[in-house]
């Protein structure tokens, strides 16, 4: 069979299962029987691909994805996350958009210490979406900026969408979290400064309304009592991994540890948001992790059967300089963002993307920050974003889909800005990872 | 009558479903101490002559493979094994009724060749008594046979969705298009 029967097969076979609604995880495990009956010798090979399939999953570098997304689950069901909440509300004086503002940033912080977009954008739909419009806020003001922000929580650190770029690309697990630090943090400065000039020029989008101003220590104190503690988790997070102390599993690990122990010391903490915690946190990766084991599979078959390499060459051959191939492969990730979700756009991609990025030499890192700022647009991308369909979950029946769909534009403009200026500035990066060496 | 039954079988078994889940979310806070601990015991010193737990990162691997099958087929019942479904919405409602029954015969045959095979490694390895050595050592066979085990719960979850498929509106189900 030729390379190029090989991959119609391969790829053509499991987007066409996807699209007549077969979960992810099946499709996937479809073609391999039939892959492996083609390419890996029948009988025998089936029995290895059912050796793989425990292969797939029993790896250390996919743990830290469960503990990363318990960080946020536990903070989201203890109530943890209000006080966040709280303790930046009251730092913030008047300025425009005021509460559309402290979204985001109460949502920049929440990111820090929570592994996963859902329960970011949830935790603040649910909180902050009801007292925006109760205030006048139009709902195109008043929700924008919270699934900008949900989706941004995948740029910086700790991210479990991150960890599985890593483990399924090759590119180093603690510098492509280290990298989205510095693009997640201008994204989110962006932000602040148009929803401030966006009310500037439009103020009856955001009423200007009263608020409690606190003084003197009463101003600080939830900042001092919650936010900086739950803050310290990400140094202790990030910085174990920065100087080498500890690997991304074990940082993982002693964060979730530390969120636990930090909600029984606010006796946030019982047995029953605990179980919930928990069991969010199966649904999450257990999703997640069954996808991994049908698709490992597939992309060892791809390459088996001759058709990555045949398609690596075919794009290398076309003698087009890497910036255009890179180009290209970003306009494909955000063209799939609007049918694909996240794990599927890594597990069709990452088979054929890898060894053409790693053929043509450019910075891992850089490539792996840009694929990130692609999924994080799927997240944001109509119809299918899954934070549209998060933030339609918890918002009040007034919010309608239209309203969604076009309070998210603007963001995802900003975020199509970030994504060319990366393209064109590695440097923002790849300094911060660098700097670790 | 029969449909009472069939009814109770499926609510029964939806509560199985949901403890092995719980199971997996045991495994998954434990997983989660015995990395602290080790981190813990390799930093402090306070047990002499104890540098760490030696099996902490092989468990944790092992681990993360007992909670995806002890997970999966809950989340078969709770409709979150993500998928797209733009199609199905695209298309009249009925025809997208009949490709939920194609999708629910393709997961079918998956799962019982998968259970299948799955069956025949465990045998196999165990005739020849193969094992994993890393820092443990433990027969190949207890690490294969959790596969062919949560395979077989999914086919026969997937009977259940026929099931219900079969009692349903005739259209599209309304399962997770999304993941995190």
């Amino acid at each position: 069979m030729t390379w190029q029967t090989a991959a119609w097969l391969l790829l053509g076979g499991s987007t066409a299962l996807m699209f007549l609604g077969l979960p992810v995880a099946f499709a996937f495990l479809a073609i391999n029987l039939i892959g492996a009956a083609i390419f890996l010798g029948g009988d025998a090979g089936m029995m290895q691909l059912a050796r793989n399939s425990v292969q797939s999953v029993t790896s250390f570098a996919l743990t830290p994805i469960p503990l990363f997304i318990l960080m946020g689950e536990v903070l989201f069901h203890t109530g943890l996350a209000v006080k966040v909440i709280d303790g930046v509300e009251r730092l913030i004086r008047d300025v425009p958009g005021r509460l559309a503002v402290i979204a985001v940033v109460a949502g920049t912080v929440f990111s820090a210490i929570s592994g996963s977009t859902i329960a970011t954008t949830a935790m603040l739909g649910s909180l902050m979406l009801p007292v925006m419009l109760a205030r006048g806020y139009h709902p195109t003001i008043a929700t924008g900026p919270i699934m900008a922000i949900g989706a941004v929580d995948m740029l910086i650190p700790p991210s479990a969408l991150t960890v599985l770029l890593g483990s399924l690309s090759g590119i180093s697990i603690s510098k492509l979290l280290v990298g989205g630090i510095v693009p997640g943090l201008i994204l989110s400065a962006i932000f602040i400064a148009y929803i401030v000039m966006r009310v500037r020029y439009e103020p009856a989008l955001a009423p200007k309304t009263d608020f409690d101003e606190y003084h003197g220590w009463r101003r600080f104190q939830p900042f001092f009592q919650y936010v900086l503690p739950l803050v310290s988790i990400f140094v202790v997070v990030v910085g174990a991994m920065i100087v080498g102390w500890a690997t991304p599993t074990e940082c993982a690990a002693l964060g979730a540890f530390a969120t636990i122990v930090l909600a029984f010391l606010y006796r946030s903490l019982s047995i029953k948001n605990l179980i919930q915690s928990l069991r969010g946190t199966a649904g999450i990766s257990g999703m997640i992790l069954f996808i991994i084991v049908g698709a490992t599979t597939f992309s060892q078959i791809l390459s088996f059967s001759g058709a990555s390499n045949g398609l690596a060459q075919l794009l290398t051959g076309m003698g087009l300089p890497p910036l255009a191939v890179i180009a290209g492969m970003m306009l494909l990730l955000i063209f799939l963002g609007v049918f694909v979700e996240q794990v599927s756009m890594m597990m069709i991609t990452l088979p054929i993307f890898m060894p053409v990025v790693q053929q043509m030499g450019v910075d891992l890192v850089w490539f792996g920050v840009m694929f990130l700022i692609c999924m994080q647009l799927g997240l944001l991308m109509p119809p299918h974003g899954l934070l549209l369909m998060t933030m339609k979950g918890v918002a009040p029946p007034q919010v309608t889909m239209l309203h969604i769909f076009r309070a998210v534009m603007p963001f995802l403009l900003i975020s199509i800005v970030v994504l060319v200026l990366v393209f064109f500035a590695p440097g923002v990066a790849t300094w911060l990872p660098n700097l670790i060496g | 009558m029969q449909q009472r039954i069939s009814e109770q079988c499926a609510e029964q078994y939806g509560r199985f479903l949901a403890g092995l889940s719980l199971a997996g979310c045991a495994v998954l806070l434990l997983t989660m101490l015995v990395i602290c601990a080790d981190v813990f015991l390799r930093n402090v010193r306070i047990v002499p002559g104890l540098l760490g737990v030696p099996w902490a990162n092989e468990v944790t691997e092992y681990a993360l493979y007992l909670i995806t099958m002890l997970t999966a087929p809950w989340l078969l019942r709770q409709g979150q094994h993500i998928r797209i479904d733009v199609l199905l919405r695209a298309i009249p409602r009925r025809l997208a009724w009949y490709c939920e029954w194609a999708v629910d015969l393709i997961a079918l045959a998956c799962c019982v060749t998968i259970a299948f095979y799955g069956v025949k490694a465990v045998l196999s390895s165990h005739a020849i008594d193969g094992m994993v050595v890393k820092v443990l050592s433990i027969p190949e066979w207890w690490l294969l046979a959790p596969l062919p085990v949560a395979f077989m719960l999914l086919a026969i979850e997937i009977l259940f969705r026929m099931q219900r498929l079969h009692a349903a509106v005739r259209g599209p189900r309304t399962d997770a298009v999304s993941a995190a």
